[in-house]
């Protein structure tokens, strides 16, 4: 013990004494970790996606009186999506070909059939299998439920309109015919008048009970309005813009950003450290006797640990202090910043062992820094895979640090009951650590010849 | 100096052999390192000197046999042919750092004494930037923090100037007047003539003759050195 902690304090001392490669060495992970964020964030975000325009919708059109620019509420979608327009056959390539992985039809007649009122008009999406066809698929039943939504208030304007007529009266359109009609005000002048007239006290009983009839049909068609909209949105959402996080401040952001950099750096730092003490020639001065080779691993991963507590605070503090100038909400996790400093050690010894077993097969620290970039890179991005999308991927990943650190560090930040799944992870981190550092105790013999 | 049952070797090498896939660095090979005795490994590049020197010195494992150790015991210095240090560490905090290792009682007294044994030129430097003769004064001090009782050197003058190496031997001297051990491999048959009891003559890995300096100089091995 006392060996690891005199080798600790010589490799802390050798760290200090090269702030270039210090500030290289924090840098470098940030900066990956915010193109992979912005990589994540923008490029899968807008797929190609097929528009075929059969029917050459107008630019404005007018749906029961009401003038609407459809091809707006469609090309709205491409915010989400990068809306190619095509012909038919362009499509079918470019969906076979895996050009585009979606394409929207607009069919012949879908105009014509919006203008009648009476028959429903049908998008057509082609979609292919996998990938990013679910995410489509989602964006495109959005696009037809703001369709709907638009159209839906030209249509309720359209029946008030009609409604208006038969209150008021007057001249009208319906299915292509004119028509005009009295309205229930004018036959409430006219029942009025016949009233007055009407000698026989049958027909004015008659003509009394018409009148008590077209005012409680006046009564009610009063109230038409509203209840029509009420029942065509019976709930609708309100976008609340008070108290919103950028994606940036996100919490799982915070929580891969947090563990992309600490892996990156911990395990380049472990390979690195511990091929530098046979390229410095000392392994065969420390292992006469003075230091085990078990205690040279520990040593190396508990170097490493001390690293990822250092910069993981620094960095969550930073994103802590940014979410609070922000100003919209409060960083929640302040109380929760000495568990999170534990999870930096259980996850940075973690990236330590699977460091220093990659620094012992590559033996020079030139190979080990390399060899650490480049085994580091996929295994990290395996683990931003989302597990609903690439299962293989989870299931890879489960077997190395990085996925575990970020569900570590998300429950330990934000889960309001985090507990359960924060024994979970350390106990998985603590495990990978004994097998990669027990694996890099096997291998540090290579070291030795 | 630890007492030992009279004549018992401090280091006895029993077959011992170092393979490097299929390469044989070193074949089975049989040694004695005994109290008083100055024993010379000469041979030519790649004889196997420094693997046979590294495992006596426990820096190396051997793939076969094994390396025996007196009931008391010793305590060993081992110059390596490279020197061993931390190069962005000063040579001061080389030698603290090694002494604590070492578990030596009085370090600061330990290491100023060391830096004044080897008259080393910049001990507040970092070890990297120092002359090749320096880091090899350096190499000796580490190698001497221990006391020790047997020192094993490999090629340990190649980078001094005459004046080091006069120091160098004169420390070797005090070892050995003390009851140490002293084994050093050579490529200069001078340091042999003058400072070799007895010499060690490996070929290819093999060795290949083993005895008194007299007796190497009659027999046919001399020839392989000459």
């Amino acid at each position: 013990m006392r060996a690891v902690r005199l080798l600790l304090a010589k490799d802390l001392r050798t760290l200090s004494r090269a702030p270039a490669l210090v500030v290289a060495l924090v840098l470098y992970p940030l900066l990956i970790a915010l193109l992979v964020g912005l990589v994540a964030r923008f490029a899968a975000d807008r797929p190609r996606v097929g528009f075929v325009d059969q029917d050459r919708i107008p630019e404005s059109l007018v749906v029961g009186g009401q003038s609407f620019d459809v091809n707006g509420v469609i090309e709205q979608v491409e915010t989400e999506v990068d809306l190619v327009r095509m012909s038919e056959d362009e499509a079918a390539d470019a969906l076979r070909t895996g050009d585009t992985v979606a394409t929207i039809i607009v069919p012949r007649g879908f105009v014509s059939r919006l203008r009648s009122l009476i028959r429903r008009p049908e998008l057509v999406l082609r979609i292919t299998r996998g990938g990013l066809a679910g995410r489509v698929e989602r964006q495109t039943e959005a696009l037809v439920y703001n369709l709907n939504r638009r159209l839906q208030d030209a249509y309720i304007d359209a029946n008030l309109e009609y409604l208006r007529l038969i209150r008021e009266g007057g001249r009208g359109t319906f299915l292509g015919n004119d028509f005009e009609i009295v309205g229930l005000e004018g036959a409430q002048r006219i029942l009025a008048e016949l009233e007055g007239r009407a000698k026989d006290p049958v027909a004015r009983a008659e003509v009394e009970e018409l009148q008590t009839f077209v005012r409680e049909a006046l009564l009610a068609l009063d109230q038409s309005g509203e209840t029509l909209r009420a029942t065509a949105n019976p709930i609708t959402l309100r976008l609340d813009d008070e108290g919103r996080r950028g994606w940036l401040l996100s919490a799982q952001v915070q929580a891969y950003a947090l563990a992309l950099t600490i892996a990156l750096l911990c395990i380049l730092v472990a390979a690195a450290g511990i091929a530098a003490e046979r390229d410095e020639n000392v392994l065969g001065r420390l292992t006469r006797g003075l230091v085990g080779l078990g205690e040279l691993v520990a040593e190396k991963i508990a170097l490493v640990a001390l690293v990822a507590v250092g910069l993981g605070l620094v960095l969550a503090l930073g994103l802590g202090a940014a979410i609070e100038l922000a100003g919209s909400t409060s960083f929640a996790s302040w109380a929760r910043v000495p568990f999170l400093a534990a999870g930096l050690a259980v996850a940075g010894a973690a990236f330590g062992a699977f460091g220093v077993l990659l620094g012992t097969l590559a033996r020079e620290t030139r190979a080990a820094a390399l060899v650490a970039i480049l085994v580091a890179l996929p295994v990290v991005l395996l683990g931003l895979l989302p597990e609903v999308a690439v299962a293989p991927a989870a299931w890879v990943s489960t077997a190395f640090p990085f996925a575990h650190a970020v569900r570590l560090f998300e429950s330990t930040l934000y889960d309001a009951d985090p507990w359960a799944t924060i024994g979970r992870e350390v106990a998985w981190l603590a495990g990978l650590t004994a097998v990669f550092g027990g694996a890099a105790r096997l291998g540090m013999r290579r070291l030795l010849a | 100096m630890a007492a030992r049952p009279d004549n018992e070797p401090f280091l006895s090498a029993r077959g011992v052999a170092r393979r490097y896939g299929s390469h044989e660095a070193l074949a089975p090979t049989d040694l004695d390192v005994r109290a008083g005795e100055t024993l010379a490994l000469v041979g030519p590049n790649g004889a196997g000197k420094s693997t046979l020197l590294a495992i006596l010195a426990g820096a190396l494992e051997p793939t076969a046999g094994r390396v025996e150790r007196a009931s008391a015991a010793p305590r060993v210095g081992w110059v390596p042919q490279r020197p061993a240090q931390y190069g962005r560490l000063t040579a001061r905090e080389n030698l603290e750092l090694f002494a604590r290792l070492e578990g030596v009682q009085d370090v600061p007294g330990t290491v100023e004494r060391l830096l004044a044994l080897v008259d080393l030129v910049g001990p507040n430097r970092p070890a990297a930037s120092l002359s090749t003769g320096n880091q090899q004064r350096l190499n000796i001090a580490l190698s001497l923090l221990a006391d020790p009782e047997v020192l094993l050197l490999d090629e340990p003058t190649a980078a001094l100037d005459p004046g080091q190496r006069r120091r160098l031997w004169s420390l070797v001297d005090v070892v050995r007047e003390r009851g140490g051990a002293v084994v050093f491999a050579t490529q200069n048959l001078d340091e042999v003539e003058h400072h070799a009891d007895a010499v060690a003559v490996l070929q290819a890995g093999r060795l290949v003759f083993l005895g008194p300096f007299a007796e190497y100089e009659r027999s046919p091995a001399a020839e392989i050195f000459a």
